[in-house]
């Protein structure tokens, strides 16, 4: 508000920039076009970067209506849906578990999001939802990590459960999902409605 | 040349004006980037983070283009000793 003010006051008197008036008046633009903007954009984005973790903001195109319709969903028992009534982070559980746990993980998970959005205003802005859940997959399937990032495989608990000790290298290299059909089962309930089950049909 | 055209033509814009049009632009971008606090959707953090920031910085841009003109910091920069024997 403060710099709106100072650039409407400069436009509507438009004082002189020469002479010791001048520096003064400069002075004021500094705040106008600089200080005071940068700061505001520094909230800004602080909060929208924040807003972008949201389940609502994810759940806004309409190809993850499903995916966040079943998050929201008080009686549905998939991963997601478990993960969402989690107080913690419940309300951002599409990014806490899809996000980049790396050293960079914040930037890049933020540069995928530019490609889902790019995706999505080139291809999947006006595809029918059923097709959408037929067609649309993770790009790369969901790393054990993600999972090991809360639940860790050190814990002599996790450990005491027969398939994760019997299982225990393999879970933690890869080679078996957490979020499979023989583990934990998948993680949305429409995860693999689609070209899967039609070539396992096919087969 | 055309980048050589279009400095040239910068040039020949008065400060006033650069710094009358950095106004309009940075009230422009404000409540560009501003809002998308207040409606935290797709579209309003999208603008903000790109049309919005985008103006801001140009604004921003052309306030400190005024201001180094005006304190002729490329003659500056090119012949400080001459500058200084000048002072």
């Amino acid at each position: 508000m403060a710099a709106a003010g100072i650039l409407v006051m400069h436009l509507v008197r438009r004082p002189s920039l020469a002479g010791e008036r001048g520096r003064n008046t400069k002075l004021w633009l500094l705040l106008g076009l600089g200080v005071f903007p940068i700061t505001s954009a520094g909230t800004a984005n602080i909060a929208g970067f924040k807003a972008t973790q949201s389940r609502e903001f994810c759940g806004s195109c309409h190809v993850m209506e499903p995916h966040a319709g079943d998050s929201n969903d008080p009686n549905s028992i998939s991963l997601a849906a478990v993960h969402a009534r989690n107080q913690t982070f419940g309300h951002d559980n599409c990014y806490a578990c899809h996000k980049d746990y790396g050293m960079y993980g914040y930037v890049l998970t933020k540069m995928g999001g530019m490609r889902h959005v790019y995706l999505y205003l080139t291809e999947y802005h006006d595809m029918p939802l059923e097709e959408s859940k037929h067609d649309i997959r993770i790009l790369r399937p969901l790393p054990n990590a993600n999972c090991m990032a809360c639940h860790t495989t050190t814990a002599p608990r996790w450990l005491s459960i027969g398939d994760h000790a019997s299982s225990l290298e393999a879970v933690r290299n890869g080679t078996v999902s957490c979020a499979s059909a023989g583990c934990h089962g998948y993680a949305h309930p429409m995860t693999k409605l689609g070209k899967e089950l039609d070539a396992g049909a096919l087969q | 040349m055309k980048l050589g055209a279009a400095l040239a033509r910068v040039k020949a814009i008065p400060s006033e004006s650069l710094v009358r049009a950095a106004c309009i632009l940075g009230l422009v971008a404000l409540p560009l980037m501003v809002g998308s606090v207040f409606v935290p959707t797709v579209w309003p953090v999208l603008v903000a983070l790109s049309v919005g920031q985008a103006l801001g910085t140009l604004s921003f841009v052309l306030y400190l283009v005024a201001i180094a003109r005006d304190l002729d910091i490329v003659r500056r920069l090119r012949s400080p000793r001459r500058h200084e024997e000048r002072h």
